[in-house]
Formats: structure tokens, C-alpha cells, sequence
């Protein structure tokens, strides 16, 4: 005999229902078997207990008031479900994170592939958001101000330094100070010329770097004059 | 007032004064007062001739020494000689200029900026210095012309703030550079390989003489589109509408950079 077949005819046997051969066979088992044993000790016991306390216990007064509340339980602790949820998504997270990262051949392949659309789509939806950028006509006029406002930037320390130079202008000599206006004058034109070039053609190269290198010109001569 | 008036008219009237008038009317009285006034003059300039200051001295030094020197305005002039020495030599105009020269290991200092601080105007500097063949010399001047002749040092390196003309000549360095706002600048020399040369104008004439081997990178730029490139133009040259010249010449072992906004920059062979 199984266990199984055994706590089956343990019912039987508490209800005085089992038959000889079944009794003989199921206390055949029971020596044999102690944990089919321990379950019959158990199940004898609240049988017995029951039978002795029999008519001692009443049915509740109001049942179904007894049944509102139990389902006023039920539903508060469905209104719980959220906390629960997120008690669920924190272990699922903590999960997540314990978990080991070792991945097959093909999950990488996968992955890999994932990324690789995932970056073409990116890569074309920018692309058509660049083919809606200002037209040609607004490019040069946007790198025109773009180029005045880099000049002004430079322009602001440019500043700087003439007032520092203003301040000892004084103390030079005439012939000194007829060269450094000659030579700042000289640099300033250099300066106008490019600037005209690039507002004429904002992608000029030359005149772009001639622009940077005599707005550079410019502040050194301003510096070395400010020590003077 | 009358009376006054009458009293110089007088004086005009009285027998020296008379007599003084005819001899300036004779040709040999003036030429006499001539020769006078011409003492006199002489005699000034003389006098302003021995204001100025006169510095010469010698520093002991090795075969690599570098000189930096730091002018206000004035000229400079650096040669080479076959000796282990510098020689400094300055005629200083003002007298109250200070200059102390600074001798640090291999180096030679003269900062007449620093050494001049909070004395106002000190004029005109002119420097006359020689050096070791092999040695690097650094020059700055606000104002004035520079030139240096003969150096195989490591580095060549003149700037004028403002105007002053540049003149390298026979130089042979791994590092050059020149530079002014107005003047011209002069190169005559060698690009050595692995060599960077710089030479930038805003209103004068650029002149690069080297020999007809030399092989270098150049980037030339002139907005006013006047460049010639000589024996050393070649098809690979790109050029943007004549402003810009990007190419190499022979191997291109060097870089050689070239900026002039309002003159001409011409290469030579030599």
C-alpha cells in the first residue's frame, strides 16, 4: 500500500466506514510507515475533540452581517493591491539586479541586432528632423550673427584691455603712441575687411581664419601695450 | 607811449647799430656767422651725442646658449662668431634707463620692460649682440627693426609688436618664427626637417629665399591674393580663388606657415 491509498482509507477508518481487509492492510502500513501514522494520530485527535465538544459551538446570531464584514476585509485589503504591487515591483527589481548577466551566443546576436535598429531609427528620424532645419536662404544670415556675436564675445575683452592701455597711454612718448594708433588702426582694417568678406559669404574660410587670427593680433598688441 | 616809440626809433638810428647792419649786408660777414652758428649746433648735438648711454659687456657661456631679450623700442642686431661668448653691446638714449642683463646656466637674459618698470619713457634701446654660432636667440622689441644673421641654433624667434622691419639671414634652425604688424620680413635660410616656420605680416612684404632642394609643407595666406611661389610651385598646390596656396614641396619634411593680409609673400631660390 501507498501512502496515498493509506491516508485515503485513514478517513475511512475514522468514520467506521473501512472494511477487514482494508483495516488489516492500513494497519499493515501504519506500523510500517510512521509518517501515515502521525496523520492518523493527528486526524484522530480533532475527530475525537470534536465528538467530545459536540453542541458546544453556535452558529453566529446575524450570519449575514458576519458576511459584510468579512467581504469589508476582502475589499480593503484589495485597496492594498498598489502597495502590494509595488512591493512585487521592488523585489522584481532587486531581482533584476542580483540576477547574473551571462548571456548565449544568440541572445547577444539578438541584442546586438536590437541595437543596431534601434540606432538606424534614431539615425533616420534625425536625419528628417535635420532636412527640416532653416532653409538655405536663413543658413548664412543664422552663421552671419553667429559670426557678430563671436566677434562681440571677443570684442568684450578686446575692450578690456584698451581701457587698460588708456590708462597708461600717458606716460608714453609722442612717437610711441603714434605707432601703437597707426599699427591698431592697421590691424582694425584687417578686422573690417574680413568681417565684410563673411557677412558677403558666411562660409569663407580664409576670412574666417584671417578674422580670428587679427582679432588674436589685435589682444596681443593690446596686452604688450597695457604693460607699457 | 610816443616817447617810447621815438626812444627805439632812435636806438635803430643810433652808429653801432648802424654799422652792424652793414657788415651782415656783406657776404663774408654772414658766411662767418654761418660757420658760428654751425659751431654752435655741432656743439649741442655733441653734447646730446655724450647724454646717451653706452653698455658693452661679455658673458662666457657654451656652444647652446639661448638669448631672450625684451626691447621697448630701439633696434637689434644679432650676429654670430666662432667664440664661446656673448657680447653685449647697447647705446641706451635715455639716461635714465636701467638694463641688468641676467645670465641663468645656458641662458642670457635682458628684460628692458622689467628692468625700466614705473620709469616712464625710457626711448630708444638699440642692441648689438654676439653670439655662439649654435645658439637660440628669442628677440621682442614694441617698435623697432630686428635682424639676425649667421645662427644654426635650435630656435630663431624675432617679434615686432608694432612696426619694425625683420631680416633673418643665413639662418639654419629647427624653429622659426617672425613676426610684425607693419615691415617687411626677410628670410634667407634653410628648413630643416622636421622643422616649423612661421612667418606672419598684416601690412608688409614677406621674402623666403631658400635653396631649390628644400622640401616642406607650406600653408600661404593672403587675402590680397599676391602670392608667388616661384621654382616652387607645382601641380599639387590647392588654392582657394588665389588667397590660399596648400601643398607640399618635395617630400614636405618641414611646415611652413605664411600670413599676410596686405603684402606680398614671395618665395626664392636661391
Amino acid at each position: 500500500m501507498n501512502c496515498e491509498k493509506c491516508q485515503e482509507l485513514i478517513h475511512d477508518l475514522l468514520d467506521g466506514t473501512i472494511s477487514r481487509s482494508d483495516e488489516f492492510a492500513l494497519n499493515t502500513h501504519l506500523k510500517e510507515c510512521l509518517d501515515c501514522e502521525s496523520v492518523r494520530q493527528d486526524l484522530s485527535s480533532i475527530v475525537t475533540f470534536c465528538r467530545s465538544h459536540r453542541g458546544e459551538y453556535d452558529a453566529p446570531p446575524n450570519s449575514q452581517a458576519l458576511w459584510l464584514r468579512i467581504r469589508n476585509v476582502v475589499e480593503a485589503e484589495a485597496a492594498n493591491v498598489p502597495v502590494k504591487s509595488k512591493a512585487v515591483r521592488k523585489s522584481f527589481l532587486a531581482e533584476l539586479m542580483g540576477r547574473s548577466w551571462e548571456m548565449s551566443l544568440p541572445q547577444l546576436a539578438s541584442f546586438a541586432v536590437a541595437i543596431m535598429l534601434l540606432v538606424s531609427i534614431v539615425t533616420v528620424v534625425a536625419i528628417r528632423r535635420g532636412g527640416n532645419n532653416p532653409g538655405p536662404a536663413e543658413q548664412p544670415r543664422e552663421q552671419a550673427s553667429n559670426i557678430n556675436e563671436r566677434v562681440w564675445q571677443r570684442q568684450q575683452v578686446i575692450n578690456y584691455w584698451k581701457q587698460r592701455v588708456e590708462l597708461n597711454k600717458a606716460r608714453w612718448s609722442p612717437e610711441m603712441r603714434d605707432t601703437f594708433e597707426r599699427n591698431l588702426l592697421v590691424i582694425d582694417q584687417a578686422v573690417n575687411q574680413s568681417l565684410n568678406e563673411l557677412n558677403r559669404n558666411p562660409h569663407d574660410e580664409i576670412s574666417e581664419q584671417m578674422l580670428n587670427e587679427s582679432l588674436n593680433d589685435k589682444l596681443v598688441l593690446l596686452k604688450e601695450f597695457s604693460d607699457l | 607811449m610816443y616817447e617810447t616809440s621815438s626812444r627805439r626809433f632812435v636806438f635803430l638810428k643810433s652808429p653801432l647799430v648802424m654799422k652792424a647792419i652793414s657788415l651782415l649786408r656783406s657776404t663774408s660777414a654772414r658766411r662767418a656767422l654761418s660757420i658760428a652758428l654751425a659751431f654752435v649746433i655741432a656743439v649741442c648735438l655733441s653734447g646730446a651725442v655724450f647724454a646717451q648711454q653706452h653698455l658693452s659687456k661679455r658673458y662666457q657661456t657654451g656652444k647652446n646658449v639661448r638669448v631672450e631679450l625684451r626691447n621697448i623700442s630701439g633696434t637689434i642686431v644679432v650676429e654670430s662668431w666662432n667664440k664661446d661668448e656673448i657680447r653685449l653691446s647697447a647705446t641706451i638714449e635715455s639716461p635714465n634707463a636701467h638694463i641688468v642683463p641676467k645670465q641663468m646656466d645656458e641662458s642670457l637674459i635682458v628684460d628692458v620692460m622689467s628692468d625700466n618698470r614705473g620709469r616712464g619713457d625710457v626711448g630708444d634701446v638699440n642692441f648689438k649682440l654676439q653670439v655662439p654660432v649654435s645658439s637660440s636667440v628669442d628677440l621682442e622689441t614694441r617698435r623697432g627693426q630686428i635682424s639676425v644673421s649667421n645662427l644654426r641654433g635650435a630656435s630663431v624667434r624675432a617679434h615686432v609688436s608694432t612696426e619694425g622691419d625683420i631680416e633673418l639671414t643665413n639662418i639654419v634652425a629647427g624653429q622659426v618664427v617672425a613676426q610684425n604688424t607693419i615691415g617687411n620680413i626677410f628670410f634667407d635660410g634653410e628648413f630643416s626637417t622636421g622643422g616649423t616656420y612661421e612667418f606672419k605680416s598684416t601690412k608688409g612684404d614677406i621674402t623666403i629665399r631658400i635653396p631649390g632642394n628644400s622640401a616642406f609643407r607650406l600653408v600661404a595666406a593672403s587675402p590680397a591674393r599676391k602670392i608667388t611661389l616661384g621654382d616652387f610651385w607645382n601641380n599639387g598646390f590647392k588654392t582657394q580663388d588665389g588667397r590660399r596656396y596648400v601643398g607640399d614641396v618635395g617630400d614636405g619634411r618641414s611646415s611652413v606657415s605664411v600670413t599676410n593680409f596686405n603684402g606680398q609673400i614671395t618665395f626664392m631660390r636661391k
